[in-house]
C-alpha cells in the first residue's frame, strides 16, 4: 500500500519532488567529494613525503658555512638519524630561459640542485627518485602547470644549454607559498656553473624520534650554528603542501553545509504544506484509531525514497567530478595509496546525509501530535492562530494596493511556512555577496597594506651576502634612485636577525626590518608603526607566538647587552612566512639578511620602464614591480576567489530560482481554494499573480536585507578567518556598492520574479466551480 | 419589464469520448430586472452549472448568455471578472471566505480591488450592511470564530457591497438550520424589495416558496416552471404546498 501512496504522491508533484531530489543530490555529491578529497589528499601527501623522505628539520642558510662543526653537532646529538647539507645554486629568474619564455618575472628564488644523497629526494611524476643525466634538467612541477616548460624543450640556464628531461616533485618546495624552487641537474653540470651564482645551503636533519623535534630545535639554536635564513620543520612542510587543496576542501564542506540546509528547508516546506493539505485525512486517521507512528511511516517512506535516490545520484556525480578536483593533488603529490578507502568514506558521508534527512523529516512530523482529531472533524481546517497580523487590516490599509496587501498579509499570517523560503533567500544572498566582497577587497590596491606591504610601486631587493659589503651597494642604489626625477618617494628597509629574550629566559631569533616605516605605511591591526628607537612592531604570528600585545615590552640581546623595546603595534604580514618585526633603531652589530629599497613613481605609466632600467643597472639585486609581486604571491588566490565569486553568483541564482519555483508551485496547489474564491468575486488572473509576486518579493526584500547584513557581519568574520590563515588579520570588506547593493539584489529579484511567473502560470487555469463547491 | 439576464439555448458539455454528456442541454432562461427566481432540481440536474454559466463564471459550449445587454461569450476573461465584481453578487452554500482575513476584510475585499482611495467609504458601507443583517459586532472576528448563519450573513454583505444588479445564490441556506435559513431568506426578500434581482439554486421548497417564479430542471433541461405572486409575508404554507405539489408533478 505504501508503494501506491508514494507513487501517486510523487506523480502528482513531479516538479516539487524533482527539485527536492536535486538539492539532496547536490548535498550528497559535495559531502562525498569532500570525503574523497580528504582521503586522497592525506594519502597522497603521506606517500609523497614518505617516498621523498622529507627532512624533519631544515635550516636555510646563506653565507659562510662550517660543515665540520655541523657534522660534529649531528654526531653528538643522539636524536639525529641522518644529516646532510644540500646546495642550492641561486640564479636570477632572467637566467632561466625555456624556448621563448623566461622566469624573469618570477618572484620565486629559482636555483639548481643535484639529487640528494641520503634523503629529501627529488621525485619524478611516478614517485621515483630521479636519476638525471648530463645535459638534462628536471623542472619543478609548478612550471609544468603554468605551461612555462614542456618535456624536450631546450632550456638555457645562465648561458648553459640543457634539455628538459622531465618534471619533479619537491616535497619541501612544491607549494607556491614556499619562496624557492629547485631545478635538478647532474653533478657534472652543476660543477660547471657552480661559480656563476649564489650558493645557499639547506642544512637538513632526519630524526629518530619526531616527537622530540622541539627539543632538537632548541638544541640547534643554542649551539650557535648557521642560521642565516628561515627554519622549516616537517609539520610546516606538510601544511604548506596541503594548504591550497585543504582550502578547497574547506570551501566544499562549507558549501555542502549550505546546500544541506537548503535541502532541509525544501523538505520542511513541502512537508509542512503537505501536512496542511492532508490535515483532514490525518485527523480522520487519528480519529479511527490509527497510531501516529503508522501515519508517520507513510510520509517517512516517501522521503526515504527521495533521499535515497538523491544520495545515490549524488554519489554517482561525485565519482564523475572527482577527477577534476583531484587533478591538482595528483600532479603535485601523486596517487594515494588508500584510494579505495576514499569510496568507503564517501559512502559514509552520503549515509550521514541520508540519516540527517530522515531525522529531520521525523522531527518535522512531530507536528502530528498537535493535530486534534476532534478539531479537524468539527472545523475541517487547521486552527493556526494568525499571531501578530491582527493589526494588519485591509479596512485600515491606506498604504498598499489591495493585491500587495493580500500578498503581505498572507506572508505574515503563515510565517512558519514562509520562514523556510526566507532562510533560503538569506543564504542565497549571503552566498552571492560574501565572495564578491572578498574578491573586491583582496583585489583592491589598498589590500596589500593589510598584508604587510606598503603602497609603493617598485622594490629592489638585495640579498645580505653579496660581495661582502652590502651597505655600499645599498648606498649606491639609494643614491641613484633618490636623484631620479621620476621617483617621488624612497624608503630603505634592512632586515637583520636579532636574539629576543623569551619569558622563560630562552633566546630566540627574531627578524627585524629596520628603517623608516612612515614613508610607505602599512595597516596595523593594533597600535601604530614604530617611531622611536625603543619601539618595535610585531607581525601577528610573532605577537601570537610570544603572547605580546601593543604596550608590552620585549627584550633584545645586542652584543651581550639587553635592549628593551616597547611593542608599538601589531600588523599582518604574508611575506617571509609571516614572521617579521619592524623597528627604527640603527644597528651595526648584526649581519644584513636582506635589504629592500622601495620607491614610488610620480608618473605610474613609467613603472615598467623603470623596473627594466633598474633591473639592468643593478644586476646584483632583484627589481620588481610591486603589482607583479602581489600578483605572483597572491595572484592564484585572487583569481580563484574571482572564479569562486562568479560561481557563487550563478549558484545562488540557481538556488533562488529553483527554490522559489518549488515554493510557488506548492503554494498555488495549496491555495487553489482561495484563488477560486477570489476569482469568483471578480479578481482577475493578473490580480492573483500580483498577489503571489508581492508575497515572494516581500519575502525576498526581507531576505536580501538580512542576507546583506549577515554578509557584512558574519561574512566579514568568516573572510577574516580565511585571510588570517595566511598571516593577515583585522580585515574589513571593501564593498563595491554598485554590485553588492544594486546589481546583486537586482539579479535576485529577476530570478524570483521569473520563478514566480513560471510557478504561478497554472493559477490562471484554476476552475472556480471545481474548487468552490466542497 | 427590461430583461437583465437572457440565456439562449445554452449547451455545456462535461467529459470526453464515451463519457461525454451535456450537463446543460439547450437551456433557455430569461430574468427581468428586480425579479426573484428559484431553480430547483435533483442533484446532478445541472442547476449549479446553469448558475455558473449565466454568471460568466464558467464557459459554455453552445448558445449565448446576455447580461445587462452584453453578450458574455464574446467578453474577455478580465471583462468577465470586472463584471462579476461590479454588477453581480454571489452567495454560496459554504462560506467561501479567506481564512487569514477577518470578517470585515472579507466583506470589503472585492470592492477594495484597485479602489484603495475609497477605503473609508467602502468600510462605512460594509458596516452599514453588517448592521442591516445583524452582525455589526463581529467585524474584527476571524471566520472560525463565528457561526455558520453569521458567516452566511457576512457572505450576503459581501455580495451587496458593489450594489449589484443581480445576486446569484447557490444553496445559500443549504448548510443552515431552519431558523437561520428563514432569517437569511428574510434578508434576501428585503434586498429584492430594494430592486435587486436574485436567482437562488435550492433543494428546499420553503426557500423556493418565497420567490416569485420557480424553474424545475432535470437532465440538463428546464422541464417546468411555476409562477407565484410576490411574497408579502402571508400564506407561506399555501405557497410551500404549491411548490411541493409541482415538484411531485415534475418528479423531483
Amino acid at each position: 500500500m505504501y508503494y501506491r501512496i508514494i507513487r501517486n504522491d510523487i506523480i502528482k508533484s513531479k516538479a516539487v519532488t524533482l527539485i527536492t531530489m536535486i538539492f539532496v543530490a547536490a548535498a550528497a555529491m559535495l559531502v562525498s567529494l569532500a570525503a574523497i578529497l580528504v582521503v586522497h589528499l592525506s594519502g597522497s601527501l603521506d606517500t609523497l613525503m614518505k617516498q621523498a623522505e622529507t627532512p624533519h628539520f631544515m635550516q636555510m642558510h646563506s653565507g659562510e658555512i662550517d660543515t665540520a662543526r655541523l657534522t660534529a653537532f649531528a654526531e653528538q646529538n643522539s636524536n639525529v638519524d641522518e644529516f646532510q647539507v644540500v646546495q642550492f645554486l641561486n640564479f636570477d629568474g632572467a637566467q632561466f630561459i625555456f624556448g621563448e619564455k623566461s622566469l624573469a618575472n618570477s618572484v620565486q628564488d629559482n636555483g639548481l640542485s643535484v639529487q640528494s644523497e641520503k634523503f629529501d629526494y627529488l621525485l619524478d611524476l611516478e614517485g621515483n627518485v630521479i636519476n638525471v643525466s648530463d645535459g638534462e634538467v628536471y623542472v619543478p612541477v609548478s612550471y609544468m602547470k603554468d605551461n612555462t616548460a614542456k618535456v624536450g624543450d631546450m632550456a638555457v640556464i645562465n648561458g648553459k644549454e640543457f634539455t628538459v628531461g622531465g618534471f619533479l616533485r619537491d616535497s619541501t618546495m612544491n607549494s607556491s607559498l614556499s619562496a624557492s624552487k629547485r631545478f635538478l641537474v647532474s653533478s657534472n653540470d652543476y660543477a660547471e656553473i657552480k661559480n656563476l651564482g649564489n650558493i645557499e645551503y639547506l642544512i637538513e636533519f632526519r630524526l629518530k624520534d619526531m616527537s622530540a623535534l622541539g627539543a632538537f630545535e632548541t638544541a640547534y639554536a643554542s649551539a650557535g650554528l648557521e642560521m642565516n635564513g628561515p627554519t622549516v620543520t616537517y609539520s610546516l612542510f606538510r601544511m604548506m603542501n596541503a594548504i591550497s587543496d585543504g582550502m578547497m576542501i574547506g570551501v566544499i564542506l562549507l558549501v555542502s553545509l549550505l546546500v544541506v540546509t537548503i535541502a532541509f528547508m525544501c523538505i520542511r516546506f513541502t512537508l509542512l504544506a503537505k501536512i496542511e493539505d492532508d490535515y483532514r485525512e490525518i485527523g480522520v486517521m487519528k480519529a479511527i484509531g490509527l497510531r501516529i507512528s503508522d501515519i508517520k511511516k507513510i510520509y517517512l517512506a516517501k522521503y526515504a525514497v527521495i533521499a535515497a535516490a538523491g544520495s545515490i545520484l549524488g554519489f554517482a556525480l561525485s565519482l564523475v567530478f572527482k577527477g577534476m578536483l583531484l587533478e591538482n593533488i595528483r600532479l603535485y603529490m601523486g596517487e594515494s595509496e588508500n584510494s579505495s578507502f576514499s569510496y568507503v568514506l564517501g559512502i559514509i558521508g552520503i549515509l550521514l546525509v541520508f540519516l540527517a534527512i530522515m531525522t529531520f523529516v521525523n522531527g518535522v512530523l512531530k507536528r502530528f501530535r498537535k493535530i486534534s482529531a476532534a478539531e479537524v472533524i468539527r472545523y475541517g481546517i487547521s486552527q493556526d492562530k494568525n499571531t501578530g497580523t491582527k493589526r494588519f487590516i485591509l479596512s485600515e490599509n491606506r498604504l498598499f494596493s489591495t493585491n500587495i496587501f493580500l500578498g503581505i498579509k498572507d506572508v505574515l499570517s503563515r510565517k512558519r511556512l514562509y520562514v523556510t523560503l526566507l532562510i533560503v533567500l538569506v543564504i542565497s544572498s549571503f552566498i552571492m555577496i560574501v565572495p564578491q566582497n572578498l574578491y573586491n577587497s583582496i583585489s583592491s590596491k589598498s589590500f596589500i597594506s593589510y598584508m604587510g606591504i606598503g603602497n609603493y610601486d617598485l622594490r629592489i631587493q638585495l640579498p645580505g651576502n653579496i660581495y661582502g659589503n652590502t651597505s655600499e651597494k645599498i648606498a649606491e642604489i639609494v643614491e641613484t634612485v633618490k636623484t631620479d626625477q621620476a621617483i617621488s618617494k624612497v624608503a630603505v628597509l634592512t632586515t637583520k636577525t636579532f636574539k629576543a629574550k623569551m619569558e622563560d629566559g630562552s633566546e630566540e631569533n627574531i627578524k627585524i626590518e629596520l628603517g623608516d616605516h612612515s614613508i610607505f605605511p602599512i595597516a596595523y591591526s593594533e597600535g601604530k608603526a614604530p617611531a622611536a628607537d625603543d619601539e618595535i612592531a610585531l607581525s601577528t604570528i610573532y605577537a601570537d607566538g610570544m603572547s605580546k600585545k601593543a604596550g608590552d615590552v620585549i627584550a633584545l640581546v645586542i652584543e651581550g647587552q639587553e635592549k628593551e623595546l616597547t611593542v608599538s603595534g601589531i600588523y599582518s604580514d604574508i611575506t617571509n612566512g609571516g614572521k617579521t618585526a619592524k623597528s627604527v633603531f640603527t644597528d651595526h652589530s648584526a649581519g644584513i639578511m636582506w635589504s629592500i629599497v622601495s620607491a614610488e613613481l610620480s608618473d605610474k605609466s613609467l613603472i615598467d620602464a623603470k623596473v627594466a632600467e633598474y633591473a639592468d643597472k643593478f644586476d646584483f639585486a632583484k627589481t620588481s614591480d610591486v603589482d607583479e609581486f602581489v600578483t605572483q604571491t597572491l595572484g592564484s588566490i585572487i583569481s580563484s576567489i574571482e572564479m569562486a565569486s562568479y560561481a557563487a553568483v550563478a549558484v545562488s541564482l540557481v538556488i533562488t530560482l529553483l527554490v522559489t519555483l518549488l515554493f510557488m508551485k506548492m503554494l498555488v496547489a495549496k491555495d487553489r481554494y482561495s484563488i477560486a474564491v477570489m476569482k469568483a468575486f471578480g479578481f482577475t488572473n493578473s490580480d492573483i499573480k500580483a498577489q503571489f509576486v508581492s508575497r515572494s518579493v516581500f519575502v525576498l526584500i526581507v531576505g536580501i536585507v538580512l542576507g546583506t547584513l549577515l554578509a557584512n557581519t558574519l561574512g566579514e568574520v568568516l573572510a577574516d578567518v580565511a585571510i588570517s590563515s595566511f598571516g593577515a588579520s583585522k580585515f574589513n570588506f571593501a564593498v563595491n556598492p554598485l554590485s553588492a547593493y544594486l546589481l546583486s539584489p537586482l539579479m535576485m529579484i529577476i530570478a524570483v520574479l521569473t520563478a514566480t511567473a513560471i510557478g504561478t502560470s497554472r493559477a490562471g487555469q484554476i476552475k472556480i466551480n471545481e474548487h468552490i463547491k466542497e | 419589464m427590461k430583461k437583465i439576464l437572457i440565456g439562449d439555448h445554452i449547451v455545456k458539455t462535461f467529459g470526453e469520448g464515451d463519457e461525454k454528456r451535456n450537463v446543460l442541454d439547450g437551456v433557455s432562461v430569461e430574468m427581468g430586472e428586480g425579479e426573484f427566481v428559484a431553480v430547483m432540481g435533483p442533484s446532478g440536474s445541472g442547476k449549479s452549472t446553469l448558475m455558473f454559466a449565466l454568471s460568466g463564471t464558467d464557459s459554455i459550449n453552445n448558445g449565448k448568455v446576455v447580461f445587462d445587454d452584453r453578450e458574455l461569450s464574446s467578453a474577455s476573461e478580465n471583462e468577465l471578472s470586472d463584471l462579476r465584481r461590479t454588477a453581480m453578487g454571489f452567495v454560496f452554500q459554504q462560506p467561501t471566505m479567506l481564512k487569514n482575513l477577518n470578517i470585515l476584510d472579507n466583506i470589503i475585499l472585492p470592492s477594495m480591488r484597485g479602489n484603495r482611495k475609497n477605503a473609508a467609504k467602502i468600510t462605512e458601507k460594509a458596516r452599514a450592511n453588517m448592521k442591516r443583517v445583524g452582525i455589526a459586532e463581529l467585524e474584527k472576528r476571524d471566520i472560525t470564530q463565528v457561526s455558520g448563519g453569521q458567516l452566511q450573513r457576512a457572505g450576503i454583505c459581501r455580495a451587496l457591497m458593489n450594489s449589484p444588479k443581480i445576486i446569484f445564490g447557490d444553496e445559500p441556506t443549504g448548510a443552515l438550520n431552519s431558523q437561520s435559513a428563514q432569517e437569511i431568506m428574510d434578508i434576501f426578500s428585503e434586498i429584492n424589495a430594494d430592486g435587486t434581482a436574485i436567482m437562488l439554486v435550492t433543494h428546499d421548497a420553503k426557500v423556493a416558496a418565497r420567490t416569485e417564479r420557480v424553474m424545475f430542471m432535470r437532465d440538463g433541461k428546464i422541464v417546468s416552471e411555476l409562477k407565484l405572486s410576490k411574497f408579502d409575508g402571508s400564506d407561506m404554507d399555501g405557497r410551500v404546498e404549491e411548490v411541493t405539489k409541482k415538484m411531485w408533478e415534475v418528479g423531483i
